[in-house]
């Protein structure tokens, strides 16, 4: 398998604090990766940085091979690099079919292709909504929907912007068991259609059942890269989560 | 509607409005009618960066004196047609503002508006200090009486600033249906998520700051020849910064509509005010109906029409229907003192009363609240023996009284609360 995002020798600090100190990651094309680690470990820091959201002091980000660095946000995302933030982020004043069209329209349309009509981009819209599961919301505004709706949305207008690679930052914070195994299960469907995973989450159950391999981050840097049932057993691991 | 139907439409009720007012044949009315269509212009151009993409200028003085001062300048170098200055006055702003927009638009919310605020305060200082242009003395722009074919100057000039406001309306409802315009508004709800769709948020911003400082431009260029001697301290009055953001914000932000209502209700108003009465009066007028729409309509007049509950649930609680009765009572006590000319102003003050007796009747269920405000309303405004006035003053304290201690019914309480 060939690399589609790799990260080299990452670094970001704010002030006198280092968030991320050389970070090195790769992810394979069709890959589904979990990203964990404590609070304040450098998780969102490290997607903000390879997004584009944040500026990076040190190191590279290569995409399919060509270099980011100096790319805006919305360049990378057009690139085929797609992010959902943590905290649900909607525009507040469209309703949820159009939160859709901003991405279809700037990212899609945006793209060599041939351009998507007008109703093509409604279809597309209500397709995505469908999938997860928010096609009888499609006229609401955002704030009449609730947390894990606005969770699904999140994740609905990341998908909307047809991401080679997904990075969901902590989409099911906050949700129910069930819930949590519909998106785990989505997630995984959208594998299967070729779009590449990174999955930062806290809920661990989640987490290993999404991931074929695992990363964790503690105090901006790797301490471990392996299949899930290995790292999770590791002893550096256990004693960043559990203490000594 | 499509662009062409729409602008064809516009200027359709342009032309109306242009034949009604010379069947008046009055030339004051062209002359108030001008500051009104200057407004509606300066008021959609505001909107476009401040109501679509969400960034504050407070600096619409200067993109308009720069409109205007341009004129100034060719009129003393190259004297030329006002259509093509209003060209040369819409080039210029529109640079400024994309130079502005390079500097100013890593800065966001208050900052943003305060680097605006000292853009304007830079640009005064310079043409106070340029003295081809006039400097602080001021200039002349002598203007001839008549032109062909249209007869009086002024009514030429209102007639420019007519395609102008047709112009800008025409704008910002094309940017407001287009892709360009869905960019801004995802750009105003959340800058970073809109950046992440693949908004590129720092080309649509200068966009924006472009066209917005652009149309002001425009609106700028025929000043100096509507009011023949321009000096700074006019061409760049806090008046223009103040409404253009005073007018959008009543009419509602969101819509194009939106600043045409403001513009055309509010300008119109301080027209009628500053004839009828003393300008300082004017302004409390002003400032009362600002204090009015920002409690009651928060989103405008436009997202009041459009229906959003909130606002009758507001004004029907207690505290700010006391607060909001005594402020519309206020400007009725100036009005009423003031020459007869003036009462059709308190119109729209009774206006906003009967409609605190609505909300604030039904919430406790005594509509028929409602009746004693409007029967004042009716003494007041007809003119009569000063009796009437007394009755009415007394129906007012009744309702305000009765509003505020009536006992709400239960079964009224039980439904009204949810």
């Amino acid at each position: 398998m060939t690399a589609l995002l790799e990260v080299d020798n990452l670094s970001k600090r704010f002030g006198g604090f280092v968030a991320l100190d050389g970070i090195t990651l790769s992810v394979a094309a069709g890959e589904r990766l979990g990203l964990i680690g404590p609070n304040g470990s450098g998780k969102s820091t490290l997607v903000n940085c390879v997004c584009g959201t944040l500026a990076s002091e040190m190191g590279t980000v290569r995409f399919e091979g060509a270099t980011m660095n100096g790319l805006t946000a919305h360049e990378r995302t057009r690139r085929g690099l797609a992010r959902s933030f943590q905290l649900p982020r909607p525009f507040t004043s469209m309703s949820v079919a159009e939160n859709l069209r901003v991405p279809l329209l700037y990212t899609v349309n945006a793209r060599s292709a041939p351009h998507l009509s007008a109703a093509a981009i409604d279809e597309r819209a209500a397709e995505l909504l469908s999938l997860v599961g928010l096609a009888d919301k499609a006229r609401q505004l955002p704030r009449d929907l609730t947390q894990v709706e606005m969770r699904k949305l999140e994740l609905a207008r990341a998908l909307a912007a047809d991401p080679k690679l997904l990075i969901a930052d902590e989409a099911m914070a906050g949700l129910s068991g069930t819930e949590v195994a519909d998106i785990v299960a989505l997630l995984i469907r959208l594998n299967e259609r070729g779009i590449t995973i990174i999955l930062i989450e806290h809920i661990m159950r989640a987490v290993m059942s999404f991931s074929q391999r695992l990363v964790v981050l503690v105090s901006g840097k790797k301490i471990a890269d392996g299949a899930p049932d290995i790292v999770i057993r590791d002893p550096e691991v256990e004693r960043a989560y559990i203490g000594e | 509607m499509r662009t062409l139907p729409f602008s064809l439409t516009s200027a359709a009720i342009g032309a109306i409005v242009f034949a009604a007012a010379r069947l008046v044949g009055n030339d004051y009315l062209f002359f108030a009618g001008y500051v009104v269509l200057q407004y509606v212009v300066l008021a959609t151009a505001w909107n476009i960066l401040g109501g679509y993409t969400g960034y504050v200028n407070f600096g619409s003085a200067a993109f308009f004196a720069l409109g205007a001062y341009a004129s100034v300048f060719l009129n003393k170098t190259y004297p030329l047609p006002i259509p093509i200055l209003i060209v040369i006055g819409a080039v210029i702003s529109g640079f400024v503002g994309l130079g502005m927009g390079y500097l100013t638009l890593r800065l966001r919310g208050a900052f943003f508006a305060i680097a605006t605020l000292a853009l304007a305060v830079v640009l005064q200082t310079l043409i106070i200090n340029w003295s081809y242009v006039g400097g602080a003395r001021g200039a002349y722009v002598i203007r001839p009486d008549e032109i062909e074919p249209i007869g009086s100057y002024v009514q030429y000039l209102f007639l420019l600033m007519l395609a102008l406001a047709v112009i800008a309306l025409t704008v910002a409802r094309t940017i407001e249906r287009s892709r360009l315009g869905l960019g801004f508004a995802a750009i105003r709800d959340d800058e970073l998520a809109a950046e992440a769709s693949g908004v590129p948020t720092l080309k649509l911003k200068l966009i924006a700051t472009t066209i917005s400082g652009a149309l002001m431009g425009m609106a700028g260029a025929p000043f100096p020849y509507y009011i023949g001697y321009l000096q700074p301290s006019s061409a760049f009055a806090l008046d223009y910064a103040v409404n253009s953001i005073a007018m959008p914000m009543i009419g509602g932000t969101t819509s194009w509509v939106g600043p045409l209502i403001g513009a055309v209700l509010l300008g119109s108003l301080q027209q009628v005010a500053t004839v009828t009465i003393s300008s300082s009066v004017n302004l409390l007028i002003v400032g009362l109906l600002i204090v009015d729409c920002v409690i009651i309509a928060p989103t405008g007049i436009l997202g009041l029409i459009q229906g959003r509950r909130t606002a009758r649930d507001v004004v029907a609680d207690p505290a700010v229907f006391a607060l909001l009765f005594v402020v519309n009572v206020i400007p009725l006590y100036f009005l009423h003192q003031e020459a007869l000319t003036a009462r059709p102003l308190e119109v729209i003050f009774w206006g906003v009363l009967i409609f605190l007796a609505i909300a604030r009747g039904r919430m406790i269920g005594h509509p028929w609240l409602i009746v004693l405000p409007m029967v004042g309303a009716a003494l007041s405004i007809v003119p009569g023996p000063s009796l009437q006035w007394l009755i009415s003053a007394l129906l007012l304290a009744i309702c305000f009284a009765w509003g505020l201690l009536l006992r709400p019914r239960e079964d009224a309480a039980r439904s009204g609360t949810p």
